[in-house]
Protein backbone atom coordinates (compact mmCIF):
# COMPACT_ATOMS: atom_id res chain seq x y z
CA UNK A 1 0.00 0.00 0.00
CA UNK A 2 2.80 1.68 1.06
CA UNK A 3 4.51 1.32 -2.16
CA UNK A 4 1.55 2.30 -4.27
CA UNK A 5 1.36 5.59 -2.35
CA UNK A 6 4.60 6.06 -3.08
CA UNK A 7 4.48 5.82 -7.00
CA UNK A 8 1.53 7.47 -6.53
CA UNK A 9 2.96 10.67 -5.12
CA UNK A 10 6.20 10.10 -7.24
CA UNK A 11 3.27 10.52 -10.38
CA UNK A 12 2.27 13.34 -8.76
CA UNK A 13 4.97 15.31 -8.56
CA UNK A 14 6.58 14.22 -11.89
CA UNK A 15 3.53 15.74 -13.26
CA UNK A 16 3.32 18.91 -11.15
CA UNK A 17 0.27 17.90 -9.38
CA UNK A 18 -0.41 20.19 -6.63
CA UNK A 19 -3.45 20.19 -4.41
CA UNK A 20 -3.10 24.43 -4.56
CA UNK A 21 -3.44 24.37 -7.94
CA UNK A 22 -5.78 21.67 -8.40
CA UNK A 23 -8.24 24.14 -6.48
CA UNK A 24 -7.69 26.84 -8.21
CA UNK A 25 -8.47 24.91 -11.25
CA UNK A 26 -11.73 23.47 -9.75
CA UNK A 27 -12.87 26.70 -8.74
CA UNK A 28 -11.88 28.01 -12.30
CA UNK A 29 -13.68 25.01 -13.75
CA UNK A 30 -16.69 25.29 -11.57
CA UNK A 31 -17.22 28.87 -12.40
CA UNK A 32 -17.61 28.56 -16.03
CA UNK A 33 -19.72 25.98 -15.40
CA UNK A 34 -21.89 28.23 -13.53
CA UNK A 35 -21.60 30.84 -15.94
CA UNK A 36 -22.92 29.26 -18.92
CA UNK A 37 -25.15 27.30 -16.86
CA UNK A 38 -26.80 30.37 -15.41
CA UNK A 39 -26.06 32.78 -18.33
CA UNK A 40 -25.67 30.81 -21.51
CA UNK A 41 -27.33 27.51 -21.48
CA UNK A 42 -30.70 28.64 -19.51
CA UNK A 43 -31.24 30.98 -21.44
CA UNK A 44 -30.53 29.71 -24.95
CA UNK A 45 -32.74 25.63 -24.30
CA UNK A 46 -35.34 28.35 -22.65
CA UNK A 47 -35.43 30.21 -26.22
CA UNK A 48 -35.03 26.80 -28.22
CA UNK A 49 -37.89 25.38 -26.67
CA UNK A 50 -40.14 28.32 -27.25
CA UNK A 51 -39.01 28.24 -30.67
CA UNK A 52 -39.66 24.36 -30.51
CA UNK A 53 -43.21 25.36 -29.48
CA UNK A 54 -44.09 28.02 -31.60
CA UNK A 55 -43.13 25.94 -34.30
CA UNK A 56 -45.02 23.38 -32.99
CA UNK A 57 -48.00 25.92 -32.55
CA UNK A 58 -47.83 27.11 -36.10
CA UNK A 59 -47.52 23.53 -37.63
CA UNK A 60 -50.33 22.86 -35.33
CA UNK A 61 -52.32 25.95 -36.94
CA UNK A 62 -51.58 25.12 -40.07
CA UNK A 63 -52.54 21.83 -40.10
CA UNK A 64 -55.73 22.88 -38.45
CA UNK A 65 -56.24 25.68 -41.11
CA UNK A 66 -56.23 22.69 -44.12
CA UNK A 67 -58.42 20.85 -42.38
CA UNK A 68 -60.58 23.55 -41.79
CA UNK A 69 -60.42 24.52 -45.01
CA UNK A 70 -61.04 20.72 -46.62
CA UNK A 71 -64.11 20.48 -43.84
CA UNK A 72 -65.31 23.98 -45.67
CA UNK A 73 -64.74 22.81 -48.76
CA UNK A 74 -66.79 19.65 -48.05
CA UNK A 75 -69.15 21.45 -46.56
CA UNK A 76 -69.40 24.10 -49.45
CA UNK A 77 -69.21 21.00 -52.25
CA UNK A 78 -72.49 19.79 -50.16
CA UNK A 79 -74.27 23.27 -49.74
CA UNK A 80 -74.12 23.48 -53.31
CA UNK A 81 -74.82 19.66 -54.29
CA UNK A 82 -77.33 20.27 -51.87
CA UNK A 83 -78.79 23.71 -53.62
CA UNK A 84 -78.42 22.41 -56.70
CA UNK A 85 -80.43 19.69 -56.09
CA UNK A 86 -82.97 21.86 -53.82
CA UNK A 87 -82.76 24.02 -57.19
CA UNK A 88 -83.90 21.29 -59.36
CA UNK A 89 -86.53 19.86 -57.41
CA UNK A 90 -87.93 23.58 -57.22
CA UNK A 91 -87.24 24.21 -61.07
CA UNK A 92 -89.59 20.19 -61.79
CA UNK A 93 -91.95 21.36 -59.10
CA UNK A 94 -92.38 24.80 -60.55
CA UNK A 95 -92.83 22.86 -64.01
CA UNK A 96 -95.32 20.46 -62.58
CA UNK A 97 -97.12 23.31 -60.73
CA UNK A 98 -97.04 25.72 -63.79
CA UNK A 99 -98.32 22.64 -66.11
CA UNK A 100 -101.14 21.62 -63.40
CA UNK A 101 -102.16 25.12 -63.36
CA UNK A 102 -102.25 25.74 -66.90
CA UNK A 103 -104.36 22.59 -67.36
CA UNK A 104 -106.46 23.56 -64.39
CA UNK A 105 -106.94 27.29 -66.01
CA UNK A 106 -107.69 26.09 -69.29
CA UNK A 107 -110.34 23.71 -67.83
CA UNK A 108 -111.69 26.50 -66.02
CA UNK A 109 -111.74 28.36 -69.32
CA UNK A 110 -113.26 25.60 -71.27
CA UNK A 111 -115.79 25.72 -68.47
CA UNK A 112 -116.40 29.38 -68.11
CA UNK A 113 -116.91 29.46 -71.73
CA UNK A 114 -119.11 27.07 -72.12
CA UNK A 115 -121.44 28.35 -68.84
CA UNK A 116 -120.88 31.95 -70.89
CA UNK A 117 -122.39 29.93 -73.88
CA UNK A 118 -125.44 28.14 -72.03
CA UNK A 119 -125.39 31.45 -70.01
CA UNK A 120 -126.04 33.14 -73.75
CA UNK A 121 -128.07 30.15 -75.21
CA UNK A 122 -130.30 30.49 -72.35
CA UNK A 123 -130.50 34.31 -72.51
CA UNK A 124 -131.32 34.36 -76.41
CA UNK A 125 -133.72 31.84 -75.98
CA UNK A 126 -135.68 33.60 -73.64
CA UNK A 127 -135.56 36.94 -75.35
CA UNK A 128 -136.81 34.49 -78.42
CA UNK A 129 -139.80 33.51 -76.47
CA UNK A 130 -140.29 37.08 -74.92
CA UNK A 131 -140.30 38.40 -78.60
CA UNK A 132 -142.55 35.25 -79.75
CA UNK A 133 -144.76 36.03 -77.02
CA UNK A 134 -144.57 39.66 -77.76
CA UNK A 135 -145.45 38.53 -81.27
CA UNK A 136 -147.85 36.45 -80.83
CA UNK A 137 -150.12 38.92 -78.45
CA UNK A 138 -149.52 41.83 -80.30
CA UNK A 139 -150.56 39.27 -83.79
CA UNK A 140 -153.48 38.11 -81.56
CA UNK A 141 -154.56 42.00 -80.91
CA UNK A 142 -154.00 42.64 -84.52
CA UNK A 143 -156.33 39.78 -85.94
CA UNK A 144 -158.65 40.77 -83.23
CA UNK A 145 -158.51 44.22 -84.37
CA UNK A 146 -158.69 43.64 -88.27
CA UNK A 147 -161.69 41.29 -87.56
CA UNK A 148 -163.44 43.72 -85.66
CA UNK A 149 -163.31 46.12 -88.35
CA UNK A 150 -164.16 43.43 -90.90
CA UNK A 151 -166.87 42.24 -89.23
CA UNK A 152 -168.41 45.58 -87.65
CA UNK A 153 -168.61 44.32 -84.30
CA UNK A 154 -167.50 44.81 -80.91
CA UNK A 155 -165.78 42.39 -80.03
CA UNK A 156 -165.85 41.08 -76.56
CA UNK A 157 -162.93 40.89 -74.34
CA UNK A 158 -163.54 37.27 -74.06
CA UNK A 159 -163.87 37.26 -77.75
CA UNK A 160 -160.68 38.82 -78.19
CA UNK A 161 -158.85 36.69 -75.24
CA UNK A 162 -160.11 33.36 -77.50
CA UNK A 163 -158.98 35.10 -80.94
CA UNK A 164 -155.88 35.60 -79.74
CA UNK A 165 -155.03 32.86 -78.27
CA UNK A 166 -156.38 30.66 -81.54
CA UNK A 167 -153.60 33.38 -83.39
CA UNK A 168 -151.04 32.71 -81.19
CA UNK A 169 -151.47 28.55 -81.40
CA UNK A 170 -151.62 29.35 -85.85
CA UNK A 171 -148.59 31.18 -85.37
CA UNK A 172 -146.41 29.19 -82.80
CA UNK A 173 -147.71 26.12 -85.18
CA UNK B 1 15.71 21.74 -29.90
CA UNK B 2 12.51 23.42 -28.11
CA UNK B 3 10.61 21.49 -26.41
CA UNK B 4 8.15 22.03 -22.96
CA UNK B 5 10.13 20.57 -19.80
CA UNK B 6 7.56 18.94 -17.13
CA UNK B 7 9.11 21.65 -14.94
CA UNK B 8 7.40 24.61 -17.29
CA UNK B 9 4.19 22.73 -16.32
CA UNK B 10 2.36 24.89 -13.67
CA UNK B 11 4.91 27.50 -13.05
CA UNK B 12 3.82 30.78 -11.04
CA UNK B 13 3.64 33.75 -12.45
CA UNK B 14 4.20 35.70 -9.23
CA UNK B 15 6.86 33.28 -7.17
CA UNK B 16 8.14 35.51 -4.66
CA UNK B 17 4.11 35.77 -3.38
CA UNK B 18 3.98 33.29 -1.69
CA UNK B 19 0.13 32.97 -1.23
CA UNK B 20 0.11 33.00 -4.99
CA UNK B 21 1.92 29.80 -6.14
CA UNK B 22 -1.53 28.49 -7.15
CA UNK B 23 -1.62 31.27 -9.43
CA UNK B 24 0.06 29.31 -12.39
CA UNK B 25 0.78 30.32 -15.99
CA UNK B 26 -2.03 27.42 -17.05
CA UNK B 27 -4.45 28.97 -14.01
CA UNK B 28 -3.75 32.35 -15.83
CA UNK B 29 -4.84 30.86 -19.52
CA UNK B 30 -7.65 29.37 -17.76
CA UNK B 31 -9.08 32.40 -16.18
CA UNK B 32 -8.15 34.03 -19.95
CA UNK B 33 -10.72 30.95 -21.30
CA UNK B 34 -13.23 31.99 -18.41
CA UNK B 35 -13.25 35.28 -19.33
CA UNK B 36 -14.03 34.71 -23.59
CA UNK B 37 -16.72 32.24 -22.32
CA UNK B 38 -18.50 34.64 -20.21
CA UNK B 39 -17.88 37.28 -23.00
CA UNK B 40 -19.35 35.17 -25.63
CA UNK B 41 -22.00 33.81 -23.26
CA UNK B 42 -23.09 37.09 -22.74
CA UNK B 43 -22.67 38.50 -26.46
CA UNK B 44 -24.65 34.95 -27.26
CA UNK B 45 -27.60 36.02 -24.54
CA UNK B 46 -27.80 40.07 -25.03
CA UNK B 47 -31.19 41.33 -26.10
CA UNK B 48 -31.97 37.28 -26.90
CA UNK B 49 -35.12 37.19 -29.50
CA UNK B 50 -37.49 34.60 -31.35
CA UNK B 51 -35.65 35.95 -35.19
CA UNK B 52 -31.77 35.37 -33.42
CA UNK B 53 -29.17 37.87 -34.17
CA UNK B 54 -25.77 36.43 -35.24
CA UNK B 55 -23.80 35.71 -31.84
CA UNK B 56 -27.47 33.98 -30.44
CA UNK B 57 -27.51 32.11 -33.93
CA UNK B 58 -24.00 30.88 -33.30
CA UNK B 59 -24.56 29.87 -29.44
CA UNK B 60 -27.52 28.26 -30.36
CA UNK B 61 -26.19 26.25 -32.82
CA UNK B 62 -23.38 24.82 -30.61
CA UNK B 63 -25.94 24.18 -27.61
CA UNK B 64 -28.49 22.66 -29.79
CA UNK B 65 -26.61 20.44 -31.73
CA UNK B 66 -24.61 19.23 -27.86
CA UNK B 67 -27.64 18.79 -26.64
CA UNK B 68 -29.24 16.80 -29.16
CA UNK B 69 -25.82 14.79 -28.80
CA UNK B 70 -26.45 14.53 -24.98
CA UNK B 71 -29.95 13.30 -25.51
CA UNK B 72 -29.23 10.94 -27.82
CA UNK B 73 -26.58 9.35 -25.44
CA UNK B 74 -28.29 9.55 -21.98
CA UNK B 75 -32.26 9.67 -22.65
CA UNK B 76 -35.03 12.64 -22.98
CA UNK B 77 -34.83 12.66 -18.83
CA UNK B 78 -31.52 12.85 -18.03
CA UNK B 79 -30.62 15.16 -20.38
CA UNK B 80 -31.42 18.22 -18.89
CA UNK B 81 -29.61 17.43 -15.35
CA UNK B 82 -26.67 16.10 -17.35
CA UNK B 83 -25.97 18.73 -20.43
CA UNK B 84 -24.69 21.36 -18.34
CA UNK B 85 -21.63 19.66 -16.85
CA UNK B 86 -21.36 18.05 -20.31
CA UNK B 87 -21.88 21.33 -22.40
CA UNK B 88 -19.41 23.11 -20.02
CA UNK B 89 -17.11 20.43 -20.23
CA UNK B 90 -16.73 20.20 -23.90
CA UNK B 91 -16.71 24.03 -24.86
CA UNK B 92 -14.18 24.65 -21.85
CA UNK B 93 -12.31 21.74 -22.98
CA UNK B 94 -12.38 22.86 -26.68
CA UNK B 95 -11.52 26.34 -25.69
CA UNK B 96 -8.51 25.69 -23.91
CA UNK B 97 -7.00 22.85 -26.32
CA UNK B 98 -7.05 25.37 -29.46
CA UNK B 99 -6.14 28.49 -27.13
CA UNK B 100 -2.78 26.40 -27.02
CA UNK B 101 -2.29 26.41 -30.68
CA UNK B 102 -2.30 30.58 -29.91
CA UNK B 103 1.26 32.04 -31.19
CA UNK B 104 2.70 33.11 -27.86
CA UNK B 105 1.45 29.99 -25.46
CA UNK B 106 4.29 28.38 -24.44
CA UNK B 107 6.57 30.42 -26.72
CA UNK B 108 6.77 33.73 -24.65
CA UNK B 109 8.63 33.55 -21.08
CA UNK B 110 11.48 33.69 -19.37
CA UNK B 111 14.71 32.08 -20.09
CA UNK B 112 18.72 32.56 -20.91
CA UNK B 113 18.89 35.71 -22.89
CA UNK B 114 20.21 36.10 -25.91
CA UNK B 115 19.15 39.85 -26.61
CA UNK B 116 16.95 42.45 -25.25
CA UNK B 117 13.60 40.62 -26.02
CA UNK B 118 15.04 37.19 -26.83
CA UNK B 119 16.12 33.96 -24.98
CA UNK B 120 17.56 31.05 -26.30
CA UNK B 121 15.00 28.72 -24.78
CA UNK B 122 11.96 29.60 -22.78
CA UNK B 123 12.28 28.02 -19.43
CA UNK B 124 9.13 29.78 -17.86
CA UNK B 125 6.46 30.37 -20.13
CA UNK B 126 4.35 33.11 -19.76
CA UNK B 127 1.33 31.05 -21.04
CA UNK B 128 0.77 27.43 -20.99
CA UNK B 129 -2.25 25.45 -22.44
CA UNK B 130 -4.88 25.02 -19.41
CA UNK B 131 -5.40 21.46 -20.59
CA UNK B 132 -1.32 20.65 -20.98
CA UNK B 133 -1.53 21.19 -17.07
CA UNK B 134 -2.78 17.71 -15.06
CA UNK B 135 -4.17 20.05 -11.87
CA UNK B 136 -6.47 21.20 -14.52
CA UNK B 137 -7.48 17.69 -16.61
CA UNK B 138 -7.19 16.15 -13.32
CA UNK B 139 -9.34 19.15 -11.59
CA UNK B 140 -11.96 18.11 -14.87
CA UNK B 141 -11.90 14.60 -14.19
CA UNK B 142 -12.81 14.96 -10.55
CA UNK B 143 -15.83 17.04 -10.77
CA UNK B 144 -17.31 14.94 -14.05
CA UNK B 145 -16.90 12.24 -11.47
CA UNK B 146 -18.59 13.52 -8.54
CA UNK B 147 -21.28 15.00 -10.73
CA UNK B 148 -20.97 11.18 -11.98
CA UNK B 149 -22.10 9.93 -8.50
CA UNK B 150 -24.55 13.01 -8.15
CA UNK B 151 -26.71 12.15 -11.06
CA UNK B 152 -26.44 8.08 -10.55
CA UNK B 153 -26.95 8.08 -6.58
CA UNK B 154 -30.13 10.82 -7.71
CA UNK B 155 -31.53 8.72 -10.29
CA UNK B 156 -31.26 5.11 -9.42
CA UNK B 157 -30.35 5.65 -5.38
CA UNK B 158 -27.47 3.70 -3.27
CA UNK B 159 -29.14 0.50 -3.64
CA UNK B 160 -30.04 0.33 -7.16
CA UNK B 161 -26.22 1.47 -7.96
CA UNK B 162 -25.29 -1.60 -6.09
CA UNK B 163 -27.71 -3.98 -7.78
CA UNK B 164 -27.00 -2.63 -10.93
CA UNK B 165 -22.98 -3.18 -10.39
CA UNK B 166 -22.90 -6.52 -8.71
CA UNK B 167 -26.39 -7.79 -9.10
CA UNK B 168 -26.17 -11.48 -11.45
CA UNK B 169 -27.95 -10.79 -14.75
CA UNK B 170 -30.11 -12.94 -17.17
CA UNK B 171 -32.50 -14.52 -14.25
CA UNK B 172 -30.33 -17.89 -14.12
CA UNK B 173 -31.96 -20.37 -10.92
CA UNK B 174 -30.42 -22.92 -8.78
CA UNK B 175 -26.67 -23.86 -9.05
CA UNK B 176 -26.09 -22.51 -12.61
CA UNK B 177 -27.42 -19.01 -11.03
CA UNK B 178 -25.32 -18.86 -7.79
CA UNK B 179 -22.09 -19.37 -10.04
CA UNK B 180 -22.99 -16.52 -12.67
CA UNK B 181 -23.92 -14.29 -9.13
CA UNK B 182 -20.55 -15.18 -8.24
CA UNK B 183 -18.86 -14.10 -11.74
CA UNK B 184 -20.94 -11.09 -11.40
CA UNK B 185 -19.87 -10.20 -7.58
CA UNK B 186 -16.38 -10.59 -9.08
CA UNK B 187 -17.40 -8.12 -12.32
CA UNK B 188 -18.64 -5.64 -10.30
CA UNK B 189 -15.69 -5.56 -7.66
CA UNK B 190 -13.57 -4.87 -10.90
CA UNK B 191 -16.29 -2.57 -12.05
CA UNK B 192 -15.68 -0.36 -9.47
CA UNK B 193 -12.07 -0.24 -9.38
CA UNK B 194 -12.28 0.92 -13.22
CA UNK B 195 -14.94 3.57 -12.02
CA UNK B 196 -12.47 4.96 -9.74
CA UNK B 197 -10.21 5.10 -12.16
CA UNK B 198 -12.10 6.65 -14.89
CA UNK B 199 -10.53 10.45 -13.47
CA UNK B 200 -7.07 8.99 -14.13
CA UNK B 201 -7.59 7.69 -16.95
CA UNK B 202 -9.58 10.80 -18.44
CA UNK B 203 -7.30 13.01 -16.93
CA UNK B 204 -3.73 11.81 -18.25
CA UNK B 205 -5.56 11.08 -21.84
CA UNK B 206 -6.56 15.11 -22.02
CA UNK B 207 -3.29 15.89 -20.66
CA UNK B 208 -1.24 13.42 -22.70
CA UNK B 209 -2.94 14.87 -26.01
CA UNK B 210 -2.31 18.42 -25.53
CA UNK B 211 0.98 18.09 -23.98
CA UNK B 212 2.31 15.72 -26.86
CA UNK B 213 0.81 18.22 -29.33
CA UNK B 214 2.32 21.01 -27.55
CA UNK B 215 5.89 19.29 -27.65
CA UNK B 216 5.32 18.30 -31.20
CA UNK B 217 4.89 21.94 -32.36
CA UNK B 218 7.77 23.45 -30.24
CA UNK B 219 10.25 20.45 -31.78
CA UNK B 220 9.14 21.47 -34.98
CA UNK B 221 9.29 24.79 -34.50
CA UNK B 222 13.22 23.98 -33.85
CA UNK B 223 13.73 22.38 -36.63
CA UNK B 224 15.16 23.60 -40.16
CA UNK B 225 16.65 26.88 -39.48
CA UNK B 226 14.17 29.86 -39.62
CA UNK B 227 12.45 29.10 -42.58
CA UNK B 228 11.83 25.48 -41.56
CA UNK B 229 10.94 26.79 -38.46
CA UNK B 230 8.01 28.12 -39.52
CA UNK B 231 7.17 25.56 -42.55
CA UNK B 232 7.84 22.57 -40.27
CA UNK B 233 4.80 23.05 -37.98
CA UNK B 234 2.52 24.44 -40.88
CA UNK B 235 0.90 20.89 -40.65
CA UNK B 236 1.25 20.20 -37.16
CA UNK B 237 -1.03 23.03 -36.44
CA UNK B 238 -3.97 21.65 -38.44
CA UNK B 239 -3.14 18.09 -36.65
CA UNK B 240 -3.37 19.77 -33.21
CA UNK B 241 -6.63 21.60 -34.38
CA UNK B 242 -8.23 18.16 -34.99
CA UNK B 243 -6.33 16.76 -32.01
CA UNK B 244 -8.16 19.52 -29.37
CA UNK B 245 -11.57 19.13 -31.32
CA UNK B 246 -11.50 15.28 -30.76
CA UNK B 247 -10.02 15.23 -27.44
CA UNK B 248 -13.19 17.50 -26.06
CA UNK B 249 -15.15 14.97 -27.97
CA UNK B 250 -13.73 12.08 -26.83
CA UNK B 251 -13.92 13.30 -22.65
CA UNK B 252 -17.30 14.41 -23.09
CA UNK B 253 -18.61 11.20 -24.98
CA UNK B 254 -17.07 9.21 -22.04
CA UNK B 255 -18.35 11.48 -19.61
CA UNK B 256 -21.58 10.65 -21.36
CA UNK B 257 -21.74 7.55 -21.63
CA UNK B 258 -20.17 6.75 -18.23
CA UNK B 259 -23.51 8.53 -16.88
CA UNK B 260 -25.63 6.71 -19.20
CA UNK B 261 -24.07 3.36 -18.30
CA UNK B 262 -25.00 4.38 -14.84
CA UNK B 263 -28.23 5.86 -15.04
CA UNK B 264 -29.95 3.45 -16.87
CA UNK B 265 -33.11 1.17 -15.58
CA UNK B 266 -32.68 -2.32 -16.62
CA UNK B 267 -35.94 -2.78 -17.12
CA UNK B 268 -35.51 -5.47 -19.77
CA UNK B 269 -33.87 -7.58 -17.09
CA UNK B 270 -36.77 -6.74 -14.76
CA UNK B 271 -39.23 -7.61 -17.61
CA UNK B 272 -37.34 -10.81 -18.12
CA UNK B 273 -37.65 -12.04 -14.32
CA UNK B 274 -41.57 -10.81 -14.35
CA UNK B 275 -42.19 -13.00 -16.87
Amino acid sequence: MDQIAGIADQIATQFGLDWWKFIAQVIIFLAVYGILKAKAFGPILSMLEQRKQRIADGEAKLEKIAKDLADAETNAKSIIDKANSEADRLIKDAGESAKSLADKKQQDAIHEAGQIMAKAREAAQLEHEQLMSQLKREFGRMVADATSRVTGKVLSADDQARLSKETAAQVSA
Amino acid sequence: MLAVSPKALGLPILENVSFLQFFTNSVLVALIVLGVILWVSRKATANMSLVPHKWQNFFELIVEFLYNQVESIVGKKMAPKAFPLLGTLFIFILISNWFGLLPGVGTIGWGEGTGPLSVSEVHEPLLRPATADLNMTFGLSVTAFLVWIYLTISEVGVWGFIVHTFGPKGGLKGLMGFVVALVFVFVGVIEVVSIFFRPVTLSFRLFGNVYAGENVLHTMSGMGGKIGSILAPFPFYFMELLVGLLQAIVFTLLCTVYIQLSTTHDDHGHDEEHH
